[in-house]
């Protein structure tokens, strides 16, 4: 029963990582950036959330109808303005840097606007759950999961149906290539960026659902992603979301013979075992292929 | 900027060295303890800045409360105003030394009290030990405080983390064997303080007889809670145990109740007494009990008159930082009227030993000690009865009685 549980509990758990992993890969995958200040924007989509909910009393999934704009936006702005103007060659390293710093500002204004104090978005059917073949299962996390597996299926489409995904995925395959038969890769990885930074509102607000957030969450949050991404192969989406329900899975299982404390690991040690055995990554194939 | 800095520090050790001296030679000459009007002298570093700066300022609140509040009513000694002489130690352990040899010393004040945290209480009390001193403390609850072999050392509040659930653990021994809880799940931040309170309470009852079925424990930074709650509600315990902070406590919390587990009784140190906690968790939260060092609603004699004299000096009321630094206050005071006298050198001593085998009724209740300073209490047990937190154990502070088994949440 316990086992069962917690699979259950396991794959709400990577289904919710596999969103807060999509624009992770999706950032690598267009201009090769490790985004560092990923995890805060989610937080910060929590907080906008919980502010939503707390100031105008209103669920906190309509607050999605401002963030999502609002965040690709900002995507647009941080990489037209930003990240676009690193010389290519230290591009990698340099966008490391540049995101720690934005990471930082994110959190130091978070904490001057809305104080260290923990919260914690109040809902009515915040402890609420059902009963699956004698399993529970919260209504809130299943929300997070079902926004999750949306919104993934929203980008899965728009990248293989739509005429900007097929130049965003020509963009991420051979940007010269791309180039060379019309493609505006600048606006179209502008573009993408936005998309990246999109998934982080909608991931964030299903954070927001079920979690105590604080200004400085985030540190918690990035380290887990990472290795999901890497895992599932730096730049792929279905590689990270498989890898992220894989990993959710195994934490939530491995917590029962191993406890809290070694059950985390598995994601460092996943981590290790793919650059040592597999570095491109066991879900993405090659990088120029990838999607 | 480098050369002045060095040369201030060049003259502190200048000072720090004399000052030896002038104290062995002050002791030499005071043998008849004069009395007098004037002033006493109370000697205190704390971090004004810094790290520890916000807990520094609410004990700073509490000296100073304790000192108004007594000079109000005519000082120590029959007439003797106390005047408090406060450093700032930038929540350095290397600056509190200096400030605490120079007080003694060079200042040549009559007591000195603690500073906030076991980080700066330890450095501070080894330097009062070499002078003689006794020192009280308002913060400094760690093991590593008391198995340091001081004399001198008092700690002014109920008790050590391990200590603070006592009042649960005999209330709970003392049911009578078909109601007594059978199984126990305990899941604790792998945190000194936070574990300790969990464990403490793990142990006496394991002593009892008390079967532990869960013993989780997960590190500081863990975000996901489901997986701990899954095993606590596969355990199905009689009852729950978090050595929680505050985050942890209420994803706990949440978690356990998302399973739909029901437990007799639920217990969590720090987070339900926080102000933010019922909203946090949905106002879930009857039968939630915490232990608490400080409430200002307890009806230990001094605490009315400290709860409306200190809204009155600041505006709002006393939390547990601004109590710990009165209740310091008290039990100084006590050991001054006890032995008669406020200086340094032998009357020192006297109070030292007057502690050591008295009590001391103070605002968070009357207070013993052991060899080590260790404080001999345990917390008060609060529960959450309808929408509002109450105290139920000791049955001597009651402001409601403990409900068990607790409502469902």
């Amino acid at each position: 029963m316990l086992v069962f549980q917690s699979v259950i509990l396991g794959l709400l758990l990577g289904g919710l990582y596999a969103l807060l992993a999509a624009g992770l890969t999706l950032y690598f995958g267009i201009m090769r950036v490790v985004m560092i200040a990923h995890s805060a924007f989610l937080i910060l989509a929590a907080y906008l959330a919980w502010w939503t909910n707390d100031r105008l009393g209103i669920d906190p999934l309509l607050s999605l109808v401002v963030t999502v704009p609002l965040f690709f936006g900002a995507g647009v702005l941080l990489q037209r303005g930003l990240l676009s103007r690193l010389r290519p060659a230290t591009l990698t390293m340099m966008s490391v840097l540049i995101t720690f710093a934005i990471a930082l500002m994110i959190e130091g204004l978070l904490g001057y606007a809305f104080s260290g104090t923990q919260r914690r978005i109040q809902l009515g059917y915040g402890t609420a759950s059902f009963d699956l073949f004698g399993a529970r299962v919260a209504v809130v996390k299943l929300i997070a999961f079902a926004l999750a597996a949306v919104s993934l299926a929203a980008l899965y489409t728009l990248m293989k149906r739509t005429q900007f995904g097929w130049a965003l995925r020509a963009t991420i395959q051979h940007r010269d290539a791309a180039r060379l038969v019309g493609i505006d890769t600048e606006r179209t990885a502008g573009y993408g960026f936005g998309l990246g930074l999109a998934t982080a509102a909608v991931g964030g607000t299903a954070l927001s659902l079920d979690t105590t957030i604080y200004p400085s969450l985030h540190w918690h949050w990035i380290g887990p992603l990472m290795a999901i991404i890497v895992v599932g192969g730096l730049g792929s989406v279905p590689g990270a979301a498989a890898a992220a329900l894989l990993l959710g899975l195994a934490q939530s299982l491995l917590q029962i013979p191993m406890g809290a404390t070694w059950a985390q690991t598995v994601f460092y040690v996943a981590l290790f075992a793919t650059l040592a055995v597999r570095p491109q990554g066991f879900f993405g194939g090659r990088l120029a292929q990838r999607f | 900027m480098r050369s002045p800095a060095r040369r201030t520090t060049g003259a502190l050790a200048l000072c720090a060295s004399l000052m030896l001296g002038l104290a062995a030679c002050g002791g030499s000459d005071d043998g008849g303890g004069e009395g007098g009007d004037d002033p006493i002298v109370v000697g205190i570093s704390l971090p004004l800045t810094g790290d520890f700066s916000e807990p520094g300022k609410g004990v700073q609140e509490g000296y100073e409360a304790w000192a108004k509040i007594t000079n109000d009513k005519g000082g120590l000694l029959g007439g003797r105003k106390i005047e408090l002489k406060i450093l700032d130690d930038q929540s350095n352990a290397d600056r509190v030394v200096a400030d605490y040899e120079q007080l003694i010393g060079s200042d040549q004040v009559d007591l000195v009290v603690g500073p906030f945290s076991t980080r700066l209480v330890v450095p501070s009390a080894r330097v009062a030990q070499e002078y003689g001193m006794l020192f009280v403390e308002p913060a400094g609850a760690a093991a590593e405080v008391f198995n340091q072999g001081f004399k001198n050392l008092f700690y002014a509040a109920p008790a050590v983390a391990d200590d603070h659930y006592n009042h649960l653990a005999e209330y709970l021994l003392a049911l009578p064997a078909g109601e007594k809880p059978k199984t126990v799940a305990y899941a604790a931040m792998d945190d000194p303080f936070a574990q300790g309170t969990a464990y403490g309470l793990k142990k006496k009852l394991e002593a009892g007889g008390v079967k532990t079925v869960v013993d989780e424990v997960y590190p500081p930074n863990t975000t996901d809670f489901g997986s701990i709650a899954a095993k606590i509600a596969a355990a199905k315990p009689d009852m729950v145990v978090g050595g929680s902070q505050y985050q942890d406590g209420v994803n706990l919390i949440v978690a356990l109740q998302q399973l739909n587990y029901q437990p007799k009784l639920a217990a969590f140190s720090t987070a339900p007494t926080n102000p933010e906690f019922a909203k946090a968790i949905g106002n879930k939260t009857e039968g939630i009990l915490s232990p608490t060092g400080y409430s200002q609603d307890a009806p230990y004699e001094s605490n009315k008159e400290f709860v409306e004299k200190f809204k009155a000096q600041f505006g709002k009321a006393p939390e547990e930082d601004q109590a710990n630094g009165y209740t310091t206050g008290q039990v100084v005071g006590a050991a001054v009227e006890a032995a008669g006298c406020a200086e340094q050198g032998d009357c020192q001593q006297k109070m030292i030993d007057w502690l050591h085998s008295n009590t001391v009724d103070t605002v968070v209740g009357p207070l013993k000690w052991d060899a080590t300073g260790k404080p001999q209490g345990a917390h008060m047990i609060q529960q959450w009865v309808g929408n509002d937190i109450k105290i139920v154990l000791p049955a001597d502070a009651k402001e409601a009685d403990l409900v068990y088994p607790k409502p469902a949440w």
